[in-house]
């Protein structure tokens, strides 16, 4: 599988170009739906515009369950989830489905570990929670600096995705000295960014709402039209695909032949735990109106994501039966590219000869995905910046100006290096993504299960944990992931990796299988060898759990130091 | 960083293993202190996380088994695992793990969100439209 991913994606890298298809021209109905949407969430975001820190980090704590619940789909389902996962599912068959596992079913476990408890605690950032819970500005920084990195490499995917997409509706805008996918990526970048700079958290969430509305009934109609109008399905698609596997080729559903049991264990468990180690996953309760509200807007969330994730293979059956009859066999060489897999979801109703209108509808879906999710990693990322790193480390008098201020230059940090490493990436969109999973998963999860479930979880701990997760998350980075991109090249073997033995055990996609064990271990024994924390901090953390009430603007500390 | 002073006494009386033994529920809600009481995973110390850990175990054990067991048995057994299922047309591996782990996860978290909030009712919580109390 890693070398599937690697070769595939250089592949893709070199060509930068959408496959046979699809064709690559300027679309006038198309561009007028896909620009009004871009306007529309300008506006939206100028409307609810922000200047203090409040409501650009937390949206002032106002938000309620079922727009949360669908802020929480928005920000959730990226490009990795509404163009990948069809990829991935009709490149990998069996082995893809552990993408629709990991992604959805994680939200159980945030549910009942973690998200009413992290209401309780109810600051502003998911560093903040490592930093007051473990006392350390160390702690803190890591956490940051780790915000800031998942931030950059899931938001490269969605780069990637908004590329590819916009490639297909403008066609080659011609930036000079740009090929036509990265004029789209630089374009479709600045204009992300250009609205979040202008909204903070408060434009982002209400946004959220509305993009989460545009991209599941764009991918909703796709499902259905796609399948109607071939004969596929007719009321539920979602069931009604199980009759096409006696005519798709057998790879789309044999189990383990694109990746073993290992492996799909490693990955369905590592994207698990690192949806409840997403900073940006996380913040989203921070913003609602109280715990009970976490709670019932994470069930929400859930069963919006589950509206696409349910409709995805279905959508990647018909793509693929679709490929097979009208371009070539989808299996073996040199089968479906990447970039084909990766647009999968257009090319379905490209090839249903479906009028241009909707199959640029299915692509405004994937575009407005694309930037929800992009919005909500880009405000984590920014926020642990000027929130975590600048106010509270380095100018801890700033005023609220400075740090807005900080937060908006941050956001443009993030969306140059995104765009830069966006030109040329190095692996399909669902793939990019899972490394931010891992590093989530390996790094802050064990930080926030452990800060959250057992008192004594101490300073030291979380720092040799965290040290120790980002060690363990960088070796198969290392070995498999920068060889992609031109680093390495003399060591590397015939499959591209610097050791097999390491890609095959720890493979970057699913290395917190092996982390989150190895950190919760030496965060408990350094633990329990060091000083126990003091009691102010074992109130904060029994204050999250308890049933009691708090206000809206409470957070675990404030709690805990007027009860003294 | 040493806490001499602040392992007090109603700690050691709450974590008892039935501390808070049925009949005296409601009146030991009452009584508890939560900012007094160990917060630990595997040893509950007051009623109230008693009973929703309880919960919260349940569904763990209940998830692990929906997602990561298909495709266990699939690994273990793939011949009987593979089968195609009547009607649906689907290999019955691929239904467990597509549509019966995510819907599954869906129909627990529902199961957990209206448990927790039963317990709520229980220990007369009411979390009211900002946050519940209005000091």
């Amino acid at each position: 599988m890693t070398d599937v991913f690697s070769v595939a994606g250089s592949a893709v890298a070199q060509s930068g170009l959408l496959p046979e298809g699809l064709n690559v021209s300027f679309k006038a109905l198309p561009a007028v739906m896909v620009t009004a949407m871009l306007l529309l969430f300008l506006v939206i975001g100028y409307v609810f515009k922000v200047a203090d820190t409040e409501g650009m980090w937390v949206a002032g704590r106002s938000i309620g369950n079922v727009e949360n619940g669908m802020a929480i789909g928005a920000n959730w389902m990226s490009a990795a989830s509404y163009l990948g996962m069809a990829a991935l599912i009709a490149t990998s068959g069996f082995y893809g489905l552990s993408f629709v596992v990991g992604w959805s079913t994680g939200y159980f476990i945030l549910l009942i570990f973690m998200a009413a408890q992290m209401r309780r605690f109810g600051k502003y950032t998911a560093p903040d929670f490592v930093g007051d819970r473990f006392n350390s500005d160390t702690a803190r920084a890591i956490a940051a600096v780790t915000t800031f990195l998942i931030g950059f490499v899931y938001a490269i995917g969605q780069a990637r995705g908004m590329g590819l997409v916009g490639l297909y509706i403008f066609g080659d805008i011609g930036l000079p000295g740009l090929s036509g996918y990265q004029s789209m990526v630089v374009l479709m970048m600045a204009i992300t960014v250009g609205y979040l700079t202008l909204s903070g958290m408060l434009g982002a969430t209400k946004n959220m709402a509305v993009q989460y509305v545009i991209l599941i009934l764009a991918f909703l109609s796709a499902v259905y039209v796609v399948g109607f109008v071939n004969g596929y399905s007719t009321v539920l698609p979602q069931i009604e695909y199980g009759a096409m596997f006696s005519q798709l080729a057998s790879e789309f559903s044999e189990p383990f032949v694109n990746g073993g049991f290992y492996l799909w264990i490693a990955t369905a468990f590592s994207l698990v735990v690192g949806t409840c180690g997403l900073p940006h996953v996380l913040v989203r309760f921070y913003t609602v109106e109280n715990e009970r509200t976490a709670r019932w807007s994470t069930v929400w969330g859930l069963g919006f994501i589950l509206l696409l994730y349910l409709g995805s293979p279905a959508l990647a059956a018909f793509g693929t039966d679709l490929y097979a009859e009208n371009i070539g066999p989808v299996y073996g060489d040199p089968g479906m590219t990447t970039a084909a897999g990766d647009v999968i979801v257009v090319l379905a109703a490209q090839l249903s000869n479906l009028p241009t209108w909707f199959v640029g509808l299915v692509a405004a879906g994937g575009i407005a995905a694309a930037i929800a999710t992009v919005a909500g990693l880009f405000i984590a990322g920014s926020s642990a910046i000027s929130h975590d790193i600048y106010a509270n480390i380095i100018n801890e008098d700033a005023t609220q100006r400075q740090q807005v201020l900080v937060g908006r230059l941050s956001i443009v940090a993030l969306g140059v290096i995104t765009t830069l490493a966006a030109l040329d990436p190095a692996a399909p969109i669902a793939a990019l993504v899972s490394y931010a999973f891992s590093l989530a998963g390996a790094v802050l999860f064990p930080m926030f299960f452990l800060g959250l479930w057992w008192e004594n979880t101490n300073r030291q701990g979380a720092l040799a944990g965290m040290t120790t997760g980002l060690t363990i998350w960088a070796i198969p980075m290392i070995n498999e992931v920068l060889p992609a991109y031109g680093f390495f090249s003399g060591a590397t073997n015939a499959n591209g990796v610097l050791s097999a033995a390491i890609a095959q055990w720890v493979p970057a996609i699913g290395s917190a299988l092996v982390a989150v064990p190895i950190v919760f271990a030496v965060t408990i024994a350094v633990s329990l060898v060091t000083s126990e924390p003091d009691m102010e901090t074992k109130k904060m953390v029994r204050q999250c759990h308890s049933p009691e009430p708090m206000r809206k603007q409470q957070s675990a500390e404030d709690a805990v130091s007027s009860d003294d | 960083m040493t806490d001499n002073d602040t392992q007090d006494t109603t700690d050691a009386s709450t974590a008892e293993p039935d501390g808070g033994a049925v009949a005296g529920r409601r009146q030991s809600q009452e009584s508890t202190d939560y900012l007094t009481s160990e917060v630990n995973l595997l040893q509950p110390s007051t009623p109230f996380m008693r009973d929703h850990l309880r919960v919260i175990w349940t569904g763990f054990v209940v998830w692990a088994v929906i997602v990561f067991g298909p495709v266990t048995a699939t690994a273990v057994a793939p011949g009987v695992m593979t089968t195609t299922m009547p009607i649906i047309g689907f290999p019955l591996h691929y239904f467990l793990v597509a549509i019966g782990a995510p819907g599954g996860a869906l129909i627990l978290a529902f199961w957990y969100a209206r448990k927790r909030d039963a317990l709520d009712e229980k220990y007369g919580i009411d979390h009211g439209t900002d946050g519940g109390v209005s000091e």
